[in-house]
């Protein structure tokens, strides 16, 4: 693979993002809050123990500065998680699908690029895109509450890692209904069905205590395996964050696989699809 | 040295609809070789084929059978589209890039080096006919024309030596159709071969020395320009023919027409003009004109489409 060739077409992918608005929303909504925690939300930490807390002038009552501000970042992973997510999800469908628009794809099939390498090339630009605004929040209100509190703690920094991760699965989806329908919306609605369906199948234990039939049971097992553990790796993310040991990084590794068999089967059918 | 640019073999593109399974042949059987180094068209009606032909050169459509060679080297080979440079007809560049970052995009495609994009962008756009305001103009700013002109220097960036051009003039000026046309015959000289595709039968005749034409994906119809259009017939005008001669005349003629007191005849063969001349001179008729005419492509290709001439 030419790197002049990637670098290419991950600085397009970021070029097509700035000129979309959701993403300076995003990064907006992203700014907004570091703001916030800069300049709005005052913490005196006295010999290494939380004096005061005060929001808009006002005083919270005292508790343990290592707790509030784990709270506060699992909090802030939490929103970040779902609803940076959601976001992220809604504007990396369009991106990717224009890739696809007829009068675009012809052109970009007419160089000298393989179509596994513009693919690839488009999916790691568009991960990048969303880890730039991940990381500028989390790294952001990483350093603000460091410099505030004199809490470290690398855990929220990781979390941000498996956000990325995350999204990176999800991305994958989003390319493969791409490739097959040509359709942002689609690809949204799939996205979002697995967001919502998996959080679901995560209380497996409780579903299968419900129902009757064994093969409905097997049917929820197989779901539970193959698709992405979304609600587990929340839980890793919280684990991380506030320090707690990790149970089972199985969640992690599942996802994974999930992810680089979606994404195969994009490459796959992209690299036989006629335009 | 390969001999050709390009080499299709039973080139064929079968569309199944999705439900119904419904067979339509966009593409039938057609193997044609283009010489390294000529100016070739395509021609055919709407829908003929000619796109998907052109997209199966470039392996943006997979052949269902049969294959294309691009220098040699199988179309589906990445490597064999190094040497190409493509305008696409129906083409939509990205509107958030400007004209240089368009051409900057697309020559790093092509593997060129930052530097040699940096050198080679100022000159293309300056080649077509965009000035400098142009330069970091977005493209949703661009009319038509310049989109073209912006489209022909994409295809121009890495010295291509086959220029692949799908309506290369269409929506430009006749003034830009000249700069694009002197642009082409520059590249034409260098070697450069140069497969058109355009309905403009006029523009073809003038540019292309070999022409194919396509009609329902089946080749009707190929060959130079000069062999396809020449030795088309013979014509003789005359004044003030009697009316009993213009009668005879007009019965051998294969075409005939009168005005302002001129007959215009056209005879097929040279035997049949010199006895309408022999005809005329002993009836002391004035003759106008006597020439050898030949066909336009656009009475060729006419002809082939209407007349379904499939060989």
């Amino acid at each position: 693979m030419n790197p002049i060739v990637t670098f290419a077409i991950i600085k397009d992918t970021f070029r097509e993002a700035f000129a979309r608005r959701i993403f300076w929303g995003f990064f907006g909504c992203c700014t907004a809050l570091l703001l916030f925690l800069l300049f709005i939300m005052r913490v005196d930490v006295v010999a290494g123990a939380l004096a005061t807390v005060s929001i808009f002038g006002n005083s919270l009552p005292g508790t343990n500065v290592q707790n509030l501000v784990q709270t506060t970042q699992s909090v802030i992973a939490g929103v970040l998680y779902y609803a940076g997510m959601a976001l992220a999800v809604f504007a990396s469908a369009g991106l990717v699908s224009a890739v696809f628009e007829p009068g675009r794809i012809e052109l970009l099939l007419s160089k000298p690029v393989s179509r596994t390498h513009l693919l690839l090339g488009r999916y790691a630009g568009n991960v990048l895109v969303v880890s730039a605004n991940i990381l500028y929040l989390v790294g952001g209100s990483w350093i603000i509450f460091g410099v505030k509190t004199g809490v470290w703690g690398i855990g929220f920094l990781l979390s941000s890692l498996l956000t990325i991760f995350i999204f990176s699965v999800l991305l994958a989806v989003i390319v493969l209904v791409g490739v097959l329908l040509d359709s942002s919306a689609v690809a949204i609605m799939v996205t979002f069905a697995i967001m919502i369906i998996t959080p679901i199948l995560a209380q497996k234990t409780t579903l299968e205590r419900l129902l009757s039939a064994e093969w409905s049971r097997d049917i929820l097992r197989v779901l539970y395996y193959a698709l992405p553990k979304i609600w587990e790796v929340r839980g890793i993310v919280q684990d991380l964050i506030m320090n707690r040991p990790i149970a089972s990084w199985m969640p992690v590794w599942s996802t994974a696989i999930f992810g680089v068999v979606i994404l195969a089967i994009g490459i796959w059918r992209f690299q036989r699809r006629s335009y | 040295m390969q001999e050709y640019a390009i080499e299709t073999e039973g080139l064929t593109r079968i569309f199944r609809t999705r439900f119904s399974k419904r067979e339509l042949k966009a593409v039938d059987d057609i193997s044609i070789r283009v010489p390294r180094g000529t100016t070739f068209g395509l021609l055919g009606p709407n829908g003929a084929g000619k796109t998907t032909f052109v997209k199966m050169l470039l392996s943006c459509t997979h052949p269902t059978s049969g294959r294309a060679k691009v220098f040699g080297r199988d179309s589906r080979d990445p490597l064999a589209r190094q040497p190409i440079g493509y305008l696409p007809e129906n083409h939509r560049f990205p509107t958030y890039m400007t004209g240089w970052g368009m051409l900057d995009f697309y020559g790093a495609l092509s593997g060129l080096d930052a530097s040699t994009r940096r050198k080679r962008i100022p000159e293309l756009l300056k080649t077509v006919g965009l000035d400098e305001r142009a330069h970091h103009l977005r493209l949703g700013k661009y009319s038509k024309g310049m989109l073209q002109r912006v489209g022909l220097a994409q295809a121009l960036i890495h010295s291509p030596q086959l220029l692949v051009l799908d309506e290369p003039s269409d929506g430009v000026d006749p003034v830009g159709r000249k700069q694009i046309r002197d642009v082409l015959h520059g590249l034409e000289q260098q070697g450069v071969t140069i497969f058109l595709n355009s309905h403009l039968l006029a523009e073809v005749e003038l540019f292309c020395r070999e022409v194919v034409i396509i009609q329902k994906g089946k080749m009707a119809l190929a060959g130079t320009v000069e062999a396809l259009t020449s030795g088309s017939g013979y014509k003789v005008e005359a004044l003030a023919v009697p009316e009993q001669l213009e009668t005879e005349l007009r019965a051998k003629a294969r075409s005939f027409s009168s005005q302002d007191g001129t007959l215009h005849l056209l005879f097929a063969t040279r035997e049949e003009a010199n006895a309408a001349v022999d005809l005329l001179r002993a009836s002391h008729c004035e003759l106008e004109a006597l020439a050898r005419t030949k066909s336009t492509l656009e009475d060729v290709f006419m002809k082939t489409v209407d007349g379904g001439q499939v060989q």
